[in-house]
């Protein structure tokens, strides 16, 4: 199987995850504070999907994200002190500080947007993939949506043209039980969106998002199909988040006491932990400095985003075209 | 066989439409079973027990669309037919979205009176059902990946056989069979079982649970091999086939192929062809337990990898033949037809007379 990843590997997911992990749990905090405008939506609870799909891919891959994007920025190389001042709005963001939370992007990385519209990665991906299918490099596009998404023309769009062209896409469905405020059981007709690609004569599977070895096994093969010509695979992760739709939702519509149990039964940092400290693959001690290691680089990222300039007026008019 | 009992016959349906879509469906070639199918044939089961006249049915409930299609489907029968359906219930109980609604579902039919169940699933399914079903006979019907537990079966015909049983009109000790099953003991204490395979893996995690490739296999017991079997037991059943109903199961040891090794090229899922090493084969009987000669790794039940293990577990395995029971669905057909039991103003003796030998065909030459 995929999962003889060996130690270098294995503290390389863990640290990617903490990272997603401390990096939310920490803007949940500095949102709070009033510092930080605009719309917040966190990724925490998701993160074995992210770091499992995206520890697959190089830099020339590509990936359309959604405005849930942190997670995947991060798991894709972003750096995180430009994602921090990038949500701060601030000029030392990955996007000048213009984009904040729900547009960062870096196409250096690969990283090619998180997106405010639902349902709009996947039909940017099938370019990146066509593109690459052009060129010829092997390079794949991943694009990640969530449950609500899975309803929108264009992701149905996305999936009939993907295999119509045998483009190498994966179709990373973030299942996390809500769209928005709306449980998937009252929008999504099928036990699960993997149930759809049947339709579309596609592989779709689903596997447990909060297992990252399950993610990063089946992401692999999906992937490596992809590179070789095999076409497109809807994979769905069935995940959860831990904080609201926006940070500022009151989670109404959450049973009480939801997410406390989800995060003592289902955190995927909890489960890898397990997994990897119970077979002898890592010992708790090297998680603990990453732990710390990670504290700190967040603790940097938030201090040089609040002391970092603000956009001037200059820069009103500047990225705005692009000459070709 | 004996007469329609006047007792309220219950029969349990569990179909799950959250199983069968694990990794089988990309790194082989699984089947797709739609909910729309799997709800297709539950109306089909349920005319076949109203034909042979059960009087109630239950079903587990499921957010998944087979439950709402199959009500759907019950109200429109209803409107355009007069041939009666059983009374159906779903089970009030809380619904997970995951194969553990199975296991939970028959524990409560049996609650309710079940005394058949019809399962819709593969092997993993079956082996859910097989863990908590007791002494309740089970209709095995193929939906899931690799299917050897369970029978390609026409749910119509599957549903008449298990409302025969559950009526009373064929004996269940006349057509029922008692399966093997093979059982897992951690640190001394019996945690799982499995009806055909248990694959032991040095692979140290559970990942997408299926197993789809053969370098990391190191040993196999199986309860059945057909040398037509899909999925892993068809290792041993390409080497050294056993029967269902043969006393005795195997236990190979695996390794990768070598060029030294007796190879066999099995299929390990559907359209997944693989080689595999045996070095060593040997028949367990019930009774006689096996340690594990693998140290850490995983362990595959039915083919998808169920438990974690290293180095300071113990593990043990052995076989038993008070597995669960199955009902024949071809010999209570054959007894409903002896006995007449979907015909009218039938008597075997008329049966005899109405019998016509057929002309041979005339001899057929040519210039």
């Amino acid at each position: 199987m995929a999962t003889q990843l060996d130690k270098t590997n294995l503290l390389n997911a863990y640290r990617t995850m903490k990272q997603i992990r401390e990096f939310e749990e920490r803007v949940h905090v500095e949102f709070a504070t009033g510092d930080i405008p605009g719309f917040v939506h966190l990724y925490a609870g998701e993160e074995a999907v992210a770091t499992g799909v995206c520890m697959h891919l190089n830099q020339r891959d590509k990936i359309a994200s959604t405005h849930r994007g942190h997670g995947h920025c991060i798991a894709k190389g972003v750096d995180i002190d430009a994602m921090m001042a990038e949500i701060y709005g601030k000029r030392t963001g990955s996007c000048g500080g213009k984009g904040g939370s729900m547009h960062i992007a870096d196409i250096s990385k690969g990283m090619m947007g998180a997106n405010g519209i639902v349902g709009a990665g996947p039909p940017l991906i099938c370019g990146a993939a066509l593109a690459a299918k052009f060129k010829g490099d092997q390079g794949v596009g991943v694009a990640f949506f969530g449950d609500g998404a899975s309803n929108q023309g264009t992701t149905f769009e996305s999936l009939n043209l993907s295999m119509v062209w045998k483009l190498p896409v994966l179709f990373g469905a973030e299942n996390n039980g809500y769209a928005e405020s709306t449980g998937v059981k009252f929008n999504v007709p099928t036990a699960n969106i993997s149930d759809r690609a049947a339709g579309f004569g596609m592989p779709g599977i689903t596997v447990d998002g909060n297992d990252f070895f399950a993610v990063y096994e089946a992401a692999g093969e999906a992937i490596k199909r992809a590179r070789a010509g095999g076409g497109p695979t809807l994979l769905e992760c069935k995940t959860n988040r831990f904080f609201g739709h926006f940070e500022g939702d009151a989670m109404t519509y959450r049973a009480k006491g939801e997410v406390k149990d989800l995060r003592e039964r289902c955190d995927a940092l909890k489960i890898f932990s397990t997994q990897v400290t119970s077979r002898g693959l890592l010992s708790q001690e090297e998680m603990t400095t990453i732990d710390s290691e990670v504290k700190a680089a967040i603790d940097k990222a938030v201090a040089l985003a609040k002391a970092a300039p603000n956009p001037t007026a200059a820069d009103l008019l500047t990225d705005v075209y692009i000459a070709y | 066989m004996e007469g329609t009992c006047e007792r309220e016959s219950v029969v349990g349906i569990l179909a799950n439409p959250e199983s069968g879509r694990d990794i089988r469906r990309l790194v082989a070639n699984a089947t797709v079973f739609q909910v729309a199918e799997k709800s297709n044939m539950v109306m089909r089961v349920l005319l076949g027990l109203a034909a042979a006249g059960v009087s109630r049915a239950v079903m587990m409930p499921d957010k998944g669309g087979i439950a709402a299609r199959v009500i759907q489907a019950c109200d429109l029968h209803r409107t355009v037919s007069s041939r009666p359906l059983p009374e159906l219930t779903f089970i009030d109980m809380p619904i997970q979205c995951s194969s553990q609604d199975s296991l939970q579902a028959t524990r409560l039919m049996q609650d309710m009176g079940a005394t058949v169940l019809v399962v819709l699933g593969g092997d993993g399914t079956h082996r859910l059902v097989a863990k908590v079903c007791g002494q309740t006979p089970l209709v095995t019907l193929s939906t899931g990946t690799n299917n050897c537990f369970p029978e390609f079966r026409e749910a119509t015909i599957a549903g008449m056989a298990a409302g025969l049983v559950a009526t009373g009109a064929v004996l269940k000790r006349e057509v029922c069979r008692t399966n093997k099953a093979l059982l897992v003991e951690m640190n001394g204490h019996p945690i799982d079982l499995a009806l055909v395979d248990l694959c032991v893996t040095d692979d140290p995690c559970i990942g997408a649970r299926a197993l789809w490739t053969t370098q990391n296999l190191k040993e196999l017991f199986v309860t059945f091999a057909g040398a037509d079997a899909i999925g892993l037991s068809a290792i041993a059943g390409q080497l050294y086939p056993v029967d269902r109903s043969e006393a005795y199961g195997l236990h190979l040891t695996l390794a990768p192929p070598d060029g030294l090794l007796t190879e066999v090229m099995a299929p390990i899922a559907p359209g997944l062809l693989l080689p595999v090493a045996v070095s060593a084969i040997e028949q367990i009987r019930p009774g006689k337990t096996i340690a594990l000669a693998t140290t850490t790794g995983t362990i595959a039940l039915d083919g998808e990898r169920e438990i974690s293990f290293g180095s300071s577990d113990r593990l043990q395995v052995s076989l038993t033949m008070e597995g669960p029971l199955t009902i024949d669905v071809g010999a209570v057909m054959a007894e409903a037809a002896k006995y007449g039991c979907f015909a009218h103003h039938y008597c075997p003796a008329l049966a005899t007379l109405m019998l016509r030998e057929v002309p041979a065909p005339a001899p057929f030459h040519t210039k």
